[in-house]
């Protein structure tokens, strides 16, 4: 259970970058997962991309819900974070990690369209196979690979225009 | 191989895990086409940035904060399913009250001071005492032996009972013959002693 709230709680606040939103979508899936349980057949796929899709259906859901707000409020946000990060950067060897290098990996993936967003954060956070991907997104695995490549591409451009050192 | 080949490839050639031959392929490519090396390159450079960034750890309470929201979700589903038991519950809901748990537990407490005080002895229960067989030999010595208590009781109420009747029915003769033997000492006595006054009441009888 813990591993999976950590997980859940993972994808979440890095799709949405709100620590808060991000707790309150963790416990709105498990509650989720507890009503909807029956559902789940062990022979039609693993828990984890069961776990996954409604983890991502339920991101998409909220989203959608506050596409608006989002656009206004955050951005601002997070170009102050990219600055404020990188300044730190210059001043010691200029290779951010740990949880400056989380922070600003966290502003560069609200820049990403939210499809590049969850092919990156499915693979490079949550570390699952190309074929599990493809079953949680319900496409193609080439067309996860195509989204990864370019989802990681524009991710590095974001930090280098910020002169975060990638 | 073209550029979107190679797209197709990029992903498990940045994971390293490409057979060599497909590997030198991809290899090739890159170098003769600038943007799908630009591509490699911002991608090897995502990877291994998001590499370098510390695992996200939700907040310890979170785990706390799922499993009392489950538990409530539970208990909402559960009077469905409970049937008897709930039934059962809701109708020991007023007695099982914090005050009634404080009196019991009072008048336990009371119980056993006086207990203590009238010299009863309490002893500790162990584990060993709950044992069922162990139990019903117990309730079954205790009925053998108030029933022992009960006949011996019984009989030395009878013992005494024939006792006392016998002493009675010996004393009853002796009181009935004692007016008799009374009379027959008497009489020879008063008149042994004194033999005028009978004479006299003779006498006055005469007269």
């Amino acid at each position: 259970m813990k591993a999976y709230t950590q997980r859940v709680y993972a994808m979440c606040y890095r799709f949405t970058n709100s620590a808060s939103e991000a707790q309150d979508l963790t416990q709105e899936v498990f509650l989720r997962v507890f009503r909807t349980l029956k559902s789940f057949r062990a022979g039609e796929g693993s828990f984890l991309v069961w776990l996954t899709r409604l983890t991502r259906n339920l991101l998409i859901d909220h989203y959608r819900r506050n596409r608006t707000d989002r656009v206004t409020d955050s951005i601002e946000d997070q170009l102050g974070v990219l600055e404020e990060k990188v300044s730190l950067s210059t001043r010691t060897d200029g290779m951010l990690a740990g949880r400056e290098a989380s922070e600003v990996l966290q502003a560069g993936l609200a820049r990403l369209s939210p499809e590049l967003r969850e092919a990156v954060i499915l693979r490079d956070v949550e570390e699952m196979e190309y074929r599990e991907i493809a079953q949680v997104l319900n496409v193609p695995e080439g067309t996860v690979k195509s989204r990864l490549n370019r989802g990681r591409a524009e991710l590095a451009r974001v930090l280098r225009r910020h002169k975060v050192v990638v | 191989m073209n550029c979107a080949e190679l797209e197709i490839l990029l992903c498990d050639y940045l994971d390293g895990a490409l057979p060599a031959e497909r590997k030198a392929e991809v290899e090739a490519h890159l170098a003769g086409c600038a943007s799908c090396a630009s591509l490699a390159k911002d991608a090897q450079a995502a990877v291994e940035f998001i590499g370098r960034a510390e695992v996200v750890e939700p907040p310890p309470e979170l785990l706390t904060r799922i499993l009392f929201h489950l538990r409530g979700e539970v208990q909402r589903e559960a009077p469905v399913a409970a049937g008897a038991r709930h039934w059962f519950a809701q109708w020991l809901r007023p007695v099982l009250q914090p005050k009634f748990a404080m009196g019991m537990a009072m008048t336990v407490l009371s119980l056993s001071m006086l207990g203590r005080f009238a010299g009863i002895e309490v002893r500790q229960l162990t584990a060993a005492d709950l044992d069922p067989v162990k139990i019903v030999m117990n309730i079954e010595d205790r009925v053998h032996r108030g029933w022992l208590a009960v006949r011996k009781y019984y009989e030395n109420l009878r013992l005494v009972y024939e006792i006392q009747t016998r002493i009675q029915e010996w004393t009853v003769p002796e009181e009935d013959d004692q007016p008799a033997a009374n009379d027959a000492s008497k009489g020879p006595a008063t008149d042994g002693a004194s033999g005028r006054p009978s004479t006299d009441r003779r006498e006055r009888g005469a007269k």
